[in-house]
């Protein structure tokens, strides 16, 4: 067996790296302010989320070898998100609606889909991420490769407009009450073949 | 550095407990089934997927260029179309071919046929198609491709392989094998107690609404939210409950008494999410996982023959000696 030492060095830097990874997730929650802990603990929540963020090479630039080979690792070993999983609470969920503007006036109401249920669990955490803040840059490029998906099952669609909306889902008093979900517009888009507008 | 020693001798008893290899048969069988359920509930999205620019839901390059952000050495789906370029194969017969060779690894791992080539493969292969799918993965994906990791690394073949049965394949060192447990038990520690803690954080774990939430979004709304009313009064207890068996794991788990309580809470709690959302695959790695870290062979405190190493056998192994399997460092 190869040294003892080898593999004990390398059951430390192994779980060393889980431990930043995980705790800079709690400690990223702790400085949104997510959590029930006091505000007052947020500015050590991102103190504690920079010492996390050192150790994980990612205050280095982005061309650095650390960081390169750590992010490396960390993507090999499974190990890249922490596990706070349904955590600290459960958001609302969101949706995507394209209405399909015909030549003749029709308007018709797709969604993007896919064939298995496998595949449409993972496109709802695909529109979960669009809506988070982190994802801005690349929002506006996902819809339209989302939109052209739809427009390849209708070609003869003049325009699209592609609606993101936030979904909150009743509490429980108010289902009993006989609420339903409440929709929030978060942004929209007119799309063209020739040409995309942002409308909002 | 004297006073150290004691400390370095007990970490180094714990990182390497003599171990039979009964836990990476089933790390090895459960991740073969998860590798060819995850091939077989995508087979019919695979294209739509991991199609490039045009071609598919969303371009897989977006994919791959978010991951090339991390770093431009992890692997992906690209590399084997870039590859395939090169001997005139197109990218959608490339990406049937990765989708075949992962199945096959599966199966492979399944059976227990070169095991290691297969866990490599099935490793990279889940790996490349989890960062092009980036933006698709969830945290099944992750656990996939640490489970998978740990098994390539771990010392294979295992005692109910074909390999070992056709070809007569060496025992390993148990001391190795228990290392690679012990790696395996840590990590499962290290999930859950920062998946409890994370929940203990929200107010929702602690009134029930956050279990509310959960069952009622889409997609997991598997059950009727009428039917969850009338449980209304449990889901404190139940959002309570979850969160204190996740973050007791790490210290109940390792205690003799417990052990087998823990893990059948653990257990039950996967397949509940597994039945009652539909997170079939990720309720499957994580019972996989559990059962491979503290489940096989934990229950029986006997001391670890060299008979026991193999399947009744004689056969020694100079390393084997008379200590507990699973030994833990609070007396499991």
């Amino acid at each position: 067996m190869i040294s003892k030492r080898i593999y004990a060095a390398w059951f430390v830097v192994h779980f060393s790296l889980i431990t930043a990874i995980c705790f800079a997730g709690i400690f990223s929650l702790v400085a949104e302010g997510a959590t029930i802990l006091p505000s007052a603990l947020e500015r050590y929540g991102r103190k504690a989320e920079l010492i996390a963020a050192f150790v994980l090479g990612k205050e280095a630039t982005a061309s650095s070898g650390v960081r390169r080979g750590i992010a490396t690792y960390l993507h090999a070993a499974g190990i890249q998100a922490g596990y706070s999983f349904f955590a600290p609470n459960i958001p609302g969920y969101h949706r995507l609606t394209f209405e399909l503007y015909y030549e003749d006036g029709r308007v018709e109401y797709e969604s993007p889909h896919v064939s298995g249920r496998a595949a449409a669990l993972r496109l709802d955490g695909l529109l979960d991420r669009l809506a988070d803040q982190r994802y801005e840059p690349i929002r506006e490029v996902v819809i339209k490769m989302l939109a052209l998906s739809v427009w390849r099952l209708h070609p003869d669609v003049k325009k699209i407009r592609a609606i993101f909306e936030s979904v909150s889902p009743p509490r429980i008093g108010d289902f009993e009450r006989g609420r339903g979900e409440s929709f929030q517009r978060m942004f929209s888009y007119d799309l063209s073949l020739r040409q995309e507008e942002e409308e909002q | 550095m004297a006073p150290l020693r004691p400390w370095w001798t007990r970490f180094l008893d714990f990182l390497f407990p003599r171990e039979t290899d009964k836990w990476l048969g089933a790390l090895r069988i459960g991740l073969g089934l998860l590798v060819t359920v995850y091939a077989l509930f995508l087979r019919s999205d695979w294209h739509y997927l991991f199609a490039s620019t045009g071609r598919g839901l969303v371009s897989r390059q977006l994919g791959e260029a978010i991951t090339s952000f991390d770093s431009p050495l992890i692997p992906r789906l690209g590399w084997l179309v870039a590859v395939g370029g090169y001997a005139d194969i197109g990218e959608d017969a490339v990406l049937s071919i990765a989708w075949a060779c992962l199945l096959c690894m599966g199966l492979l791992l399944l059976l227990g046929l070169f095991s290691r080539p297969a866990a490599i493969i099935a490793w990279f292969l889940h790996l490349c198609a989890a960062e092009s799918g980036g933006l698709f993965a969830y945290g099944a994906d992750d656990f996939m491709t640490t489970g998978l990791f740990y098994l390539m690394l771990s010392p294979l073949p295992d005692r109910y392989s074909l390999d070992r049965q056709l070809l007569q394949a060496e025992l390993k060192d148990p001391q190795l094998l228990g290392f690679w447990r012990r790696v395996l038990q840590v990590h499962m520690c290290f999930v859950y107690f920062v998946g409890g803690l994370a929940k203990c954080l929200g107010s929702g774990w602690w009134n029930g609404a956050n279990l509310w939430r959960s069952l009622t979004r889409p997609p997991f709304n598997l059950l009727s939210p009428d039917i969850l009313v009338r449980f209304k009064y449990a889901l404190p207890i139940l959002g309570i409950s979850i969160c204190m068996i996740e973050l007791g794991y790490p210290f109940f788990i390792w205690i003799k008494k417990t052990r087998l309580f823990w893990l059948v809470c653990i257990l039950a709690m996967h397949a509940a999410i597994g039945l009652a959302m539909g997170l079939y695959l990720f309720a499957l790695v994580m019972i996989v996982l559990n059962l491979a870290a503290f489940g096989i062979g934990m229950r029986k405190e006997r001391p670890v023959s060299a008979g026991s190493m193999t399947d009744g056998s004689t056969e020694q192994h100079p390393n084997v000696s008379g200590l507990a399997p699973g030994g833990s460092p609070i007396g499991g």
